[in-house]
C-alpha cells in the first residue's frame, strides 16, 4: 500500500547539513531549564516508596498504623486500595512466542523483586513522605528467588506465577538451508556471548507530577518521558481517563537513552493519588530507585555459530538468544524484544550470509525487569555477530579487516534470508575507511613494539546496519502488523513567521534545532524565523516515541510534510503576485522570486500577510489556511550503517584497560546537523565502553542489587573517555526527508564489540579470549593468567527440543 | 549536646550570587535543597545525592561544594555561586559559550554542575593543560556527550578568557 503520507516532498538544502549551534542551550547553560523536579505546583504534595526489600516473598502484613498518624502524612495506599480502581498493566510484544504478563502498581500478596513498589505514600514532604515509609511494617514470608536465567528457562521453581514455565517468549525461525551450510561447512565456530545487566542510568531520574482538577475533570500529567503520548494512552487504557480530559506535559529531559520509554506504575499512580486527594502530587525517585526499579538492559547470553568454506565466507549462522528478563514485561518494551531482536534481527547484519536459523528465549527471573536502552537487542547481537567474526578471523589467520571484507555484502539492494531488503549503504567503504583510519600496518608495528616493551595494546573493530527511524515499515518487515502514527503541524504567522510543532519529544536530542533547520530549508526562510516546540505537550502534534533512532527521521519527515503544505500555498499565492507559473516560484532566503529573473521577487512574509488579510492577489479558488498537521511514516525499512575502532592498553600490573582513541565512521545519509550526529555518536560510544569495561548491575545469591549508587555502578567519567576520530560517509536514504537516516542508537550497538574485539587483542599474547563483559580488572587479571570463565553453549539439540523444534544433526562442531 | 529534630529550623546569613540575607533553613535539609526549594535557584541538579555525580557542585567561597552532602545551615557566614550566577547581563560567559560552541552538552543536566567545576578550575588555574582539565573535572558525570567536548570546551575558554585580558 502507497499512501499519501509516506511520500517525501523534495527539499532545496540550504541549513540542512550546517553545523547550526542549538538554540536550545542559551537556556540549559544558564539555569533556566525547566526540569520534571524544578516545576512545582501551588499545593503540591509528595510521594514516596516502600520498596520490597526481598526477591521473592509472600506479603503476610503491611502494618500503616504508626506512620498514618505521623504529621503531614496523608495518604497511604497498598495494593488493596488501588485494586478496584487499575487492574494493573498488561504488556505483550507482538512477536511470536511472547506471552503477556501483568505488573501491578503495587505488588499484591507476592513481592517479585527488590525495589519493587509495595506501598505509596504521600506527605506533605518528600522528607515527611521517607520518614513515613520507615515506619511502615512489611512481614514477608520467603518465598525461593529465581536468580539464574539459564535455569529458569528451563523450568523448575517459578519467579512469577503468571508464567508457572519462567517463559516470556519463546521462538524460532530459519530462513535459507542452514542445515546444508552447517553439514557441508569446512569451519565452523561458535561462542556464547554474556553482556552484563546495565542500567541506562540517565542523570536525570525517573519522575512526574500529576494534577487533577476536579472542577473541570482535567488531568495535567508532567512526566520525564520519550513516549508522552503513549503515557495518555495509558491513562484511558490502564486508569480509564479520557483522553480529551488529560495532557501530558514534556518539560526539558535530562537524558532518557530507552529507560524513559516505558510506562512505570509510579506514573499511573500519581494521577490516581491525586484525584484522591484533590492535591497536586509529585514523584521524583532518588539514584537509589532508579538503579532498583528503573529498568535494566542488555544482559543476555547470546550464543553464536558459523558455518564458513575453506575460504572462510560464511554460509550459515545460527543464533540463539536469551534474555535475563526479570519479573514482569515492562510495558510496553517487554523483555521480549530483547532477545527476539537479537536473534531476528542482528545475525546477518551487514555481511552476506545466505541462512540463518534462530531461536529466542526471555527468562523469568526475580531481579528488576528487563526494559529498553538504546540499541535494544541490537547491541547483544551485534556484539555476538561482531566478535564472533574475529574469533573465524583469528581461526583463519586472517585480519579483522580482511574476514569482514571477505563476507561483506558487494552490492545493493541486498534482501537478507528473512527477505528484508536493504536499499543502499556504504558496507565494504565503512571496513576500508576503518582501515585507513587506523592505519592498520602502523599499528601493527606499533603492538609488536609495545609488547617487547611489555605494553598490551589492543585493536578491535565492530561493523553495524541499524535499524534507522523505526517506523511501520520496519514493523511490517518483521511480519508484524502494528503501525507508527506520528504528526508535525507547521503554522506561518501573518508576518511570516514559523511555529513547529513535533509529536516527538526531546531528551538532549537537539530537536528544537534540527526540526527548525528543515522547516527553513522547506519554507526558504531563516533558521531565526521558526519556533519549534518539540513535543513538549500532548496538546501538540501526536508522536509514537523518541525512540529506535527514529526523531530525526520520522520528525523531519512530518515537519517536511506540513511545511510543504504552506509551501504550496505561499507558492500559490506569489506566483499570483508575479504574474509567473507556479512551477518557476522559487523560495529562498526568504524572498519568493521567479526563476531566471531574481529581479521578479517578493518577500514571504509579504506573501503570508496577503494570505492572511488581502484577499485581491490569491488565485481563483484559493483556499487559506496557513497551518497543517501532516503524518509522515515509511512503507519500506531504512537502515543506516558505520563501525567503529578502538585502541586499547591493558596494564599487566592492574588488569586496567584503558580506551586510547577511537575512531568511529558514520553513514546516515545525508546529516541535519553534523556536530548533533558527532555527539550522538560520542554518548552512544562511551556508554558502550562504559559497558564493556565497567558498569555491572551485580546481585547477591539472595537476589539484592549490591549496585545501587555511582560509586558501585560506575559508569564512565572523563578521566576514562577517549578521544573521536569521526569519519561520515553519506547514502541519502531514497524515502526520507532530504536523505536523513536515524543513527542515535548506533555507538551504543556497536562500541562494545569493539571493546571486546580489542581486549581479546591485548590478550593475544597470554593465549586467552573473553566472551564476557564488563571486562573488569578482576577479570583481566585472571585471563592474563589463562583463566577464563568460559561457558559452552548449550547444544543445539537441546534448543531446539526446547522450542519445538523437529531435531535432527546439527553439523556443528565442538569448538576449542 | 542538643539533638535536632525533623522539624527545627536554623536561621543563617548567607551570600548568594552576590546577595547576602538572613535566611530561615529546615535543619535537615541541604544546600541543594534550600537553594533549589526555598530560593527557587533550581539550576543547581541532582542527579544522585550521594555526593558522587557532581549534578550539584556549586560555589562556597571559591571552593566547588557538593550542594547534595552539605548542610544548608553550613551555609552560614559564606559565600555561595550558582550557575545563575555565570552569564554576564543578557549573554553567556565565554565558559558558557565554549560550552556551546563545542556542543558540550546535549540534555543538560549535568551542565551547571561541569561549569561551576569549571570555574573553579580556571579562577584557580587560568591556563590548565588538558590533564588538569580532565583531573578537575572526572568528580563530574555525563552521560550524554562523552566528554571529549567537555574539555575541548574548557580548553577553549581558557583561552577566550586569556585573551579577553591580554
Ligand atoms: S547530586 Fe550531589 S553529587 Fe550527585
Ligand atoms: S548533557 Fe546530559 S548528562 Fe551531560
Amino acid at each position: 500500500m502507497d499512501n499519501p503520507h509516506f511520500n517525501s516532498p523534495p527539499i532545496t538544502r540550504n541549513m540542512i547539513g550546517k553545523r547550526v549551534p542549538r538554540s536550545e542551550d542559551a537556556k540549559l547553560l544558564t539555569g533556566r531549564g525547566r526540569y520534571l523536579n524544578d516545576i512545582d505546583v501551588e499545593g503540591q504534595l509528595h510521594a514516596c516508596f516502600v520498596r520490597s526489600p526481598a526477591a521473592h516473598g509472600r506479603i503476610l502484613k503491611i502494618d500503616t498504623s504508626v506512620a498514618s498518624a505521623l504529621p503531614g502524612v496523608h495518604l497511604i495506599w497498598t495494593s488493596a486500595d488501588i485494586e478496584s480502581q487499575c487492574a494493573g498493566m498488561e504488556a505483550q510484544f507482538s512477536a511470536d512466542g511472547c506471552l503477556p504478563m501483568t505488573m501491578p502498581l503495587l505488588a499484591k500478596d507476592v513481592v517479585r523483586y527488590v525495589g519493587e513498589p509495595v506501598v505509596l505514600v504521600v506527605a506533605d514532604s518528600r522528607a515527611v513522605a521517607e520518614d513515613a515509609c520507615d515506619l511502615i511494617g512489611l512481614d514477608l514470608e520467603d518465598l525461593e528467588a529465581v536468580l539464574d536465567p539459564r535455569a529458569s528457562i528451563q523450568g523448575g521453581p517459578v519467579a512469577n506465577g503468571e508464567r508457572p514455565d519462567n517463559v516470556g517468549i519463546r521462538g524460532h525461525a530459519s530462513f535459507g538451508d542452514v542445515d546444508e551450510a552447517f553439514n557441508n561447512a569446512a569451519h565452523v565456530v561458535s561462542a556464547l556471548y554474556h553482556p552484563g545487566r546495565v542500567a541506562a542510568a540517565p542523570m536525570e531520574t525517573r519522575g512526574c507530577l500529576a494534577d487533577y482538577d476536579w472542577a473541570q475533570d482535567r488531568l495535567k500529567l508532567w512526566v520525564s518521558a520519550q513516549m508522552p503520548h503513549y503515557v495518555k494512552l495509558c491513562l484511558n487504557l490502564y486508569l480509564g481517563f479520557d483522553e480529551s480530559r488529560c495532557e501530558v506535559i514534556s518539560p526539558d529531559t535530562g537524558g532518557g537513552f530507552g529507560q524513559k520509554a516505558h510506562v512505570f506504575p509510579e506514573e499511573m499512580l500519581m494521577p490516581l493519588a491525586s484525584k484522591h486527594l484533590r492535591s497536586p502530587i509529585k514523584w521524583v525517585e532518588d539514584r537509589r530507585e532508579n538503579l532498583l526499579a528503573g529498568s535494566h538492559a542488555h544482559e543476555q547470553f547470546v550464543t553464536i555459530e558459523y558455518a564458513a568454506n575453506a575460504d572462510g565466507r560464511i554460509t550459515g549462522v545460527r543464533t540463539h538468544a536469551l534474555v535475563d528478563g526479570g519479573a514482569y514485561h515492562m510495558p510496553p518494551q517487554t523483555m521480549a524484544v530483547e532477545s527476539w531482536c537479537t536473534a531476528a534481527v542482528t545475525p546477518t547484519g551487514v555481511y552476506d550470509i545466505p541462512a540463518t536459523e534462530y531461536v529466542y528465549e526471555a527468562a523469568v527471573t526475580n531481579k528488576c525487569p528487563m526494559g529498553a536502552y538504546r540499541g535494544v537487542g541490537y547491541m547483544a547481537g551485534t556484539l555476538a555477530r561482531e566478535c564472533l567474526m574475529d574469533d573465524l578471523g583469528r581461526k583463519l589467520n586472517m585480519s579483522p579487516f580482511d574476514i569482514r571484507r571477505l563476507n561483506v555484502v558487494p552490492e545493493f539492494p541486498w534482501t537478507n534470508p528473512q527477505g528484508i531488503v536493504f536499499d543502499e549503504g556504504s558496507w565494504l567503504e565503512t571496513i576500508n575507511v576503518l582501515e585507513e583510519m587506523v592505519d592498520y600496518p602502523a599499528f601493527l608495528k606499533r603492538q609488536a613494539e609495545a609488547r617487547k616493551a611489555g605494553k598490551y595494546l589492543g585493536l578491535g573493530i565492530s561493523v553495524f546496519v541499524e535499524s534507522s527511524g523505526e517506523s511501520t515499515g520496519m514493523l511490517k518487515a518483521h511480519g508484524m502488523h502494528e503501525i507508527y502514527h506520528d504528526t508535525a503541524t507547521v503554522k506561518m504567522d501573518s508576518s511570516g513567521s514559523v511555529t513547529v510543532t513535533s509529536g516527538l519529544n526531546s531528551q538532549g536530542q537537539g530537536h528544537e534545532t534540527t526540526l527548525a533547520q528543515v522547516a527553513a530549508d522547506v519554507l526558504g526562510v531563516s533558521f531565526e524565523s521558526i519556533v519549534v516546540d518539540a513535543g513538549t505537550s500532548t496538546k501538540g502534534a501526536y508522536g509514537s516515541g523518541t525512540v529506535g533512532s527514529r526523531a530525526g527521521v520520522i520528525a523531519s519527515g512530518c515537519v517536511n510534510r506540513a511545511a510543504y503544505a504552506i509551501r504550496e500555498k505561499l507558492v500559490a499565492v506569489a506566483a499570483n503576485m508575479l504574474e509567473s507559473s507556479e512551477d518557476d516560484i522559487v523560495l529562498e532566503n526568504g524572498m519568493a522570486s521567479v526563476a531566471g529573473a531574481p529581479e521578479s521577487q517578493v518577500s514571504i512574509a509579504d506573501v503570508a500577510m496577503a494570505i492572511y488579510w488581502d484577499e485581491s492577489l490569491w488565485p481563483v479558488g484559493f483556499e487559506p489556511e496557513m497551518e497543517f498537521t501532516k503524518a509522515w511514516d515509511t512503507s519500506r525499512p531504512m537502515f543506516s550503517n558505520g563501525g567503529h575502532a578502538m585502541i586499547v592498553e591493558l596494564d599487566p600490573a592492574t588488569g586496567f584497560v584503558n580506551v586510547e582513541q577511537v575512531f568511529s565512521v558514520e553513514d546516515c545519509g545525508v546529516m541535519i546537523n553534523p556536530t548533533i550526529v558527532e555527539g550522538q555518536i560520542r554518548g552512544g560510544v562511551v556508554q558502550g565502553i562504559g559497558l564493556g569495561l565497567f558498569e555491572q548491575l551485580v546481585y547477591d545469591k539472595d537476589g539484592n542489587l549490591s549496585t545501587t549508587s555511582f560509586l558501585d555502578y560506575q559508569t564512565p567519567t572523563m578521566d576514562v573517555s577517549p578521544p573521536f576520530e569521526i569519519r561520515h560517509l553519506e547514502t541519502p536514504s531514497k524515502i526520507s526527508a532530504s536523505g536523513v537516516k536515524g543513527m542515535g542508537e548506533s555507538g551504543l550497538i556497536a562500541a562494545p564489540a569493539a571493546v571486546l574485539n580489542a581486549v581479546n587483542d591485548a590478550l593475544a599474547p597470554f593465549g586467552s579470549v573473553l566472551y564476557e563483559l564488563p571486562a573488569t580488572p578482576e577479570k583481566m587479571m585472571r585471563a592474563m593468567q589463562g583463566l577464563v570463565d568460559l561457558e559452552g553453549p548449550e547444544p543445539w539439540s537441546k534448543l531446539w527440543e526446547r522450542a519445538g523444534v523437529e531435531p535432527r544433526e546439527s553439523g556443528s562442531m565442538e569448538t576449542a | 549536646m542538643t539533638s535536632t529534630s525533623s522539624s527545627d529550623r536554623i536561621e543563617i546569613d548567607v551570600e548568594i550570587n552576590g546577595r547576602r540575607r538572613a535566611v530561615v533553613v529546615n535543619a535537615r535539609d541541604t544546600l541543594a535543597d534550600h537553594l533549589r526549594n526555598d530560593q527557587k535557584l533550581t539550576g543547581t541538579k541532582l542527579g544522585c545525592e550521594q555526593g558522587v555525580c557532581g549534578a550539584c557542585t556549586i560555589l562556597m567561597d571559591g571552593a566547588a561544594v557538593r550542594s547534595c552532602l552539605t548542610l544548608a545551615a553550613q551555609g552560614d557566614g559564606r559565600s555561595i555561586r550558582t550557575v545563575e550566577d555565570l552569564s554576564e547581563g543578557s549573554s553567556l560567559s565565554p565558559l558558557q559559550e565554549a560550552f556551546k560552541k563545542h556542543h558540550a552538552l546535549q540534555c543538560g543536566f549535568c551542565t551547571a554542575g561541569f561549569l561551576m567545576s569549571a570555574t573553579e578550575l580556571l579562577e584557580s588555574n587560568p591556563s590548565p593543560t588538558r590533564d588538569e582539565v580532565v583531573e578537575a573535572l572526572s568528580g563530574n558525570f555525563c552521560r550524554c556527550t562523552g566528554y571529549q567536548t567537555i574539555v575541548a570546551a574548557v580548553l577553549d575558554a581558557s583561552e577566550q578568557i586569556g585573551n579577553a585580558n591580554g
